[in-house]
């Protein structure tokens, strides 16, 4: 085995691997570590009981570029998404409001709560994904360093700054807007009906200790406008298999290239020689040296955990102790001997790849945020659900079924609870009593049960605090400002060092977008 | 008096009052009308109990612009402060108490008994803020452009700006921009670890901040509170003396020094046009007056959805002055007291310590938890209090040696989901009383008579819609130019000849004055 490699890559999460298939593909010769046993991060799946398959923490598909999809040829190793069939919010009085692919079944369903609404649904829908288009440049660009911009980020200045022109006053004002505002306050906006509002504002809290009426939650929403899949904008999908099923074909379409790829290979640390990464130390010993060593770990992993601290800048050690991650988010993921019945439900027909969410009200939402924020879980938490077995028969055996819950909000710390397992088990139990108030066969279904909460996927992927976004997609932490001013453009105060991950520039998601855009400033200094 | 003005000025609040000063010196003929038959809005003081004067609605450290106070002369109208030390008693649980004083290294060693490292922390706080106040005042003092418009006009106004970000270093200006969006709460925690400090330093930010301090905006804020500090000492402006209508009254004089003519008990029904040009007022009484210029120094809902015809307005416009927010969040009540309360943990009757602002909020989670139920209408029944007791800088705002004490309540909900203001009008004021009785046990001994101004009275009494004290609530959304409505910055409005200066447009809250003066220096400026 070759012990010296041009590139060595920490984490094989799907941005890993995605740097990874990027510099295979230029020639590089390449090595993903990854310290779990399945490659991934937040993107994996996994068989935990025979005949049912976990997609363990992130578990829909949007916002994957589809540059990557392109350039990694991903279709060809094993990309195969299916779209959702729409949603569902039950209402605790037994009502409902469903979206569906027909339009005229979203009209309807919408206008059973008010007539003006339905008709500003379409257009709200419009001018979202327009919005997001207009953003969109942004989010695939190498942020400049607005100090000491030199002449690359004067130049993405100045196409920013023609792209801003661009856009006409109201334009403008709506960015401002959105940047800035509550999902919340500028849903009200546009709607009036609660259930309605709250079915939409809950896409701004997702993966943030923020409510949804905390200003900032707009930009999460648009954020997840911004996604399309095969070409459809705002779209969202399942993997076949799993969510792991994305990680595998970037693994395979990088494997392809000629990229090596380990498993069970924990990193300690990036080994430094005057002030340049020369390597890797892996926990059980053995040293790789490398021309170049990119982290596609969270921003405390790269720049705390496995560099020691003498090697940074003071300033840029305070920064990252101050960037902050708040996991919020947990998963429960079931094996189901039955389709659970949501009585509010009328068509059953988009249960089959549709979405529950349970999101009845903008006071629900709002209190299961007042209940976690103050380290705990919501006592009755929001939660978006998807069934995949219902589409995609490789999840569970005939007749049984999947069921992975998205639940916000949990902290990180919930000390009221007890130890770690109680936390779990309380946490646990919480999300599946508010689940049987919609859907109260659940629990007669339940064969067996994963919980995960945000220390959980800490301890389990590593991502500090466990939160899925690698820090919280606030104002203060996006674009030129992630992680922190000064280091946003992929590099660190160590030579031949990179980060990669969801905690750069444009942030969390299944994107690649961060791999694919610091490979290209790797490229810049030569890698 | 004529009936033909070059200025009618809508409100005789101090913003009003500031510009009408600044135009009629300029040599403009000014009239300023003012609905009720006292002048201030919400800078007044008043008889709340025979024998006790309050300033009734704001009542923070004197934040006037130095710039006004100069060039309007006010000390020789009679401006008055008196200097107020400490600047802050923040008790504590178990009788503890925080106290920070003018002296930076006093309240060092004050900090150092809850925290070694902030102690050491809090003179390069104080020095850094004060370097941030200085960009950020700069940004209040400007006309900013009207995004995403810029034109040559506005480059001699971003000059302004050039001085104080070269103190800060530029380098230093993303610590701004980063701060802008950042929660109060993580801003004071990357500087703070004595949830004691956190909580004093916090509190004393929030008087014009709906929102509670882990939410996202309110870093803007509070820098625009050291924006109208001294130098990033907060809450060190000092007492007016005679109160917050003291500064109303010398504002006036010096206002009609100059030339202006006030008139109060002038109900302005109408702003009249012609050729879709405003043209003057009409009174209730059916007088009319007209004017080249209007300038409403009142909130924007009530000009434009009261005071003219909406007629002319394009649909985006209306749509952005019907969707600004109004949270009044906040309360006051007035004491009349025969003694002092003893506060625990002071001893015997010092009344030093209480000489500037007294916050009763001890941590964090206290403040933020005062601001939960807010979101479903409610009240907490343990409010953050911000106390003043004047009379102990000045004591001719009571009669006979006795003391008026004075409390902000926050928050406190402008709409209820349940009940009414009528009917929790007495149960305010109990809560209040009971909060402080927690901190001065033998406070309700010492009361003579308790005056409550809940939101609704905010609105009725004093012409804050929905008992908010800011024109709109300063948030990021409604702030810089996106304020009083995005596209109308520079205190100009949608209809020709009508202007703005209230609270409502840039910088937004406070007795600071500076929206009269940049609204009077567009005016004097422009010829649109």
């Amino acid at each position: 085995m070759s012990t010296h490699y041009d590139a060595v890559i920490i984490g094989g999460g799907h941005n890993g691997l995605t740097a990874a298939a990027y510099l295979a593909k230029a020639g590089r010769k390449v090595l993903v570590l990854e310290r779990c046993h399945i490659l991934g991060g937040a993107a994996s799946s996994d068989e935990l009981y025979p005949g049912f398959t976990y997609t363990l923490y992130s578990y829909v598909v949007s916002l994957l570029s589809p540059t990557v999809i392109s350039d990694l040829q991903l279709h060809r190793h094993g990309l195969n998404l299916i779209p959702l069939n729409g949603s569902f919010t039950p209402m605790e009085n037994g009502d409902c409001i469903t979206f569906h692919e027909d339009d005229a079944k979203t009209y309807a369903s919408i206008r059973r709560h008010s007539k003006l609404d339905a008709e500003a649904y379409f257009k709200f829908s419009e001018f979202m994904v327009d919005l997001a288009r207009s953003m969109k440049p942004f989010l695939e660009v190498v942020p400049p360093d607005v100090v000491r911009p030199g002449w690359d980020g004067l130049r993405t200045m100045g196409f920013l700054g023609r792209h801003i022109r661009s856009f006409d006053k109201e334009k403008f004002h709506w960015v401002h807007k959105i940047m800035t505002m509550s999902a919340y306050d500028f849903l009200s906006e546009w709607f009036e009906t609660d259930v309605l509002i709250a079915a939409l504002a809950q896409v701004g809290i997702i993966g943030t200790m923020l409510g949804i009426k905390s200003p900032g939650t707009a930009y999460v929403m648009l954020h997840y406008y911004l996604g399309e899949v095969d070409g459809d904008t705002s779209e969202w999908a399942t993997q076949v298999g799993g969510t792991g099923g994305v990680s595998a074909a970037i693994a395979s379409s990088a494997r392809n290239f000629g990229a090596e790829i380990r498993c069970n290979a924990p990193v300690t640390q990036v080994i430094i020689k005057n002030g340049e990464a020369v390597g890797v130390a892996l926990e059980n010993g053995d040293e790789i040296s490398a021309k170049t060593v990119v982290s596609a770990c969270d921003p405390n992993m790269t720049f705390r955990k496995l560099v020691e601290e003498k090697e940074l800048p003071p300033d840029l050690v305070r920064a990252i102790d101050n960037f902050k991650f708040r996991g919020s988010s947990g998963k429960v993921n079931l094996s189901l001997d039955g389709l659970p019945d949501f009585p509010a439900l009328k068509d059953k027909s988009i249960l089959q790849g549709g979405m529950p969410e349970i999101a009845p009200s903008c006071d629900y939402l709002e209190r299961a945020y007042d209940d976690a924020k103050y380290d705990d879980f919501s006592k009755r938490p929001f939660m978006g659900c998807i069934i995949p077995s219902t589409v995609d028969p490789t999840m569970a055996p005939e007749g049984k079924h999947s069921m992975s819950i998205f639940v916000q909000y949990a902290s990180y710390n919930m000390p009221k609870h007890g130890n770690r397992d109680q936390q779990r088990a309380a946490f646990g139990k919480t999300v599946i009593d508010t689940l049987a108030e919609f859907a109260p066969n659940i629990k007669d279904l339940i064969l067996h049960q994963q919980v995960i909460t945000p220390w959980d996927i800490e301890q389990q992927i590593g991502i500090c605090e466990g939160n899925i976004s690698h820090g919280e997609l606030t104002l203060d932490q996006l674009f030129f400002m992630r992680p922190t001013p000064g280091w946003a453009k992929y590099r660190t105060p160590i030579r031949g060092y990179y980060q990669c991950g969801s905690g750069t520039h444009p942030g969390g998601g299944i994107t690649g977008t961060p791999a694919q855009l610091a490979v290209s400033e790797m490229f810049k200094d030569g890698v | 008096m004529s009936d033909r003005y070059d200025v009618v000025i809508i409100g005789g609040g101090h913003n009003g009052l500031t510009t009408a000063a600044y135009l009629a010196k300029a040599g403009r003929t000014v009239l300023v009308l003012e609905k009720k038959n006292s002048l201030g809005g919400a800078a007044v003081t008043e008889e709340f109990f025979p024998g006790f004067r309050a300033s009734s609605i704001a009542d923070e450290s004197n934040t006037l612009s130095p710039k006004i106070v100069a060039d309007l002369k006010l000390k020789s109208f009679g401006l008055h402060i008196l200097p107020a030390d400490p600047l802050v008693f923040a008790p504590q649980k178990e009788g503890r108490h925080l106290t920070i004083w003018h002296d930076v290294m006093r309240t060092s060693r004050e900090i150092a008994r809850f925290s070694q490292a902030d102690a050491r922390t809090y003179p390069v706080f104080i020095k850094e803020m004060g370097k941030m106040a200085r960009v950020v005042s700069a940004l209040n003092h400007m006309i900013l452009p009207d995004m995403p418009d810029v034109g040559f006009m506005d480059l001699p106004e971003a000059l302004k700006l050039f001085k104080p970000i070269r103190s800060l270093g530029w380098k230093n200006i993303t610590q701004v921009m980063r701060n802008l969006p950042l929660p109060l709460a993580d801003l004071i925690a990357e500087w703070f670890e004595s949830d004691a400090v956190k909580a004093a330093i916090t509190a004393s930010a929030l008087n014009h901040i709906s929102l509670g301090p882990q939410e996202s905006g309110t870093g803007y804020a509070f820098l625009q509170n050291f924006g109208h500090s001294n130098n990033g000492l907060f809450r060190a402006g000092g007492q007016i003396k005679g109160g917050t209508g003291a500064l109303t009254a010398a504002l006036a004089d010096a206002a009609k020094h100059a030339g202006a003519h006030i008139q109060m008990n002038a109900d302005v029904s109408q702003i009249t046009m012609r050729n879709n040009c405003a043209a003057g007022v009409v009174l209730a009484d059916g007088k009319t007056i007209s004017a080249d210029k209007v300038i409403s120094a009142i909130d924007m809902r009530t000009t434009y959805l009261g005071l003219v015809d909406a007629g002319p307005l394009d649909g985006t416009v209306l749509k952005h002055i019907r969707n600004i927010t109004y949270s009044g969040t906040m309360a006051r009540v007035h004491y009349a007291l025969d003694d002092l309360p003893v506060f625990k943990g002071l001893d015997g009757h010092s009344s030093q310590a209480l000489r500037g602002h007294i916050q009763l909020a001890p941590t964090m989670t206290y403040l933020q938890k005062a601001f939960d139920p807010v979101k479903y209408g409610q009240f907490s029944e343990h409010p953050y209090l911000d106390i003043r007791i004047p009379t102990l800088n000045d004591p001719s705002m009571a009669l006979g040696g006795k003391h008026v004490l004075s409390a902000t309540v926050k928050y406190i909900p402008f709409h209820l989901r349940e009940g009414n203001w009528e009917t929790l009008h007495d149960a305010l004021g109990q809560l209040v009383s009971r909060t402080i009785s927690e901190w001065a046990p033998d406070f309700e001994q010492c009361v003579q008579h308790c005056h409550v101004i809940t939101p609704l009275a905010m609105q009725n009494d004093y012409y804050l819609p929905e008992g908010s004290l800011t024109h709109g609530d300063i948030t990021l959304d409604q702030s810089l130019w996106m304020r009083p409505i995005p596209g109308y910055t520079q205190y100009q409005s949608p209809l020709k000849g009508l202007y703005h200066c209230s609270a409502a447009t840039h910088p937004g809250a406070g007795i600071t004055g500076i929206n009269g003066l940049n609204a009077a220096r567009r005016i004097l400026r422009g010829k649109k």
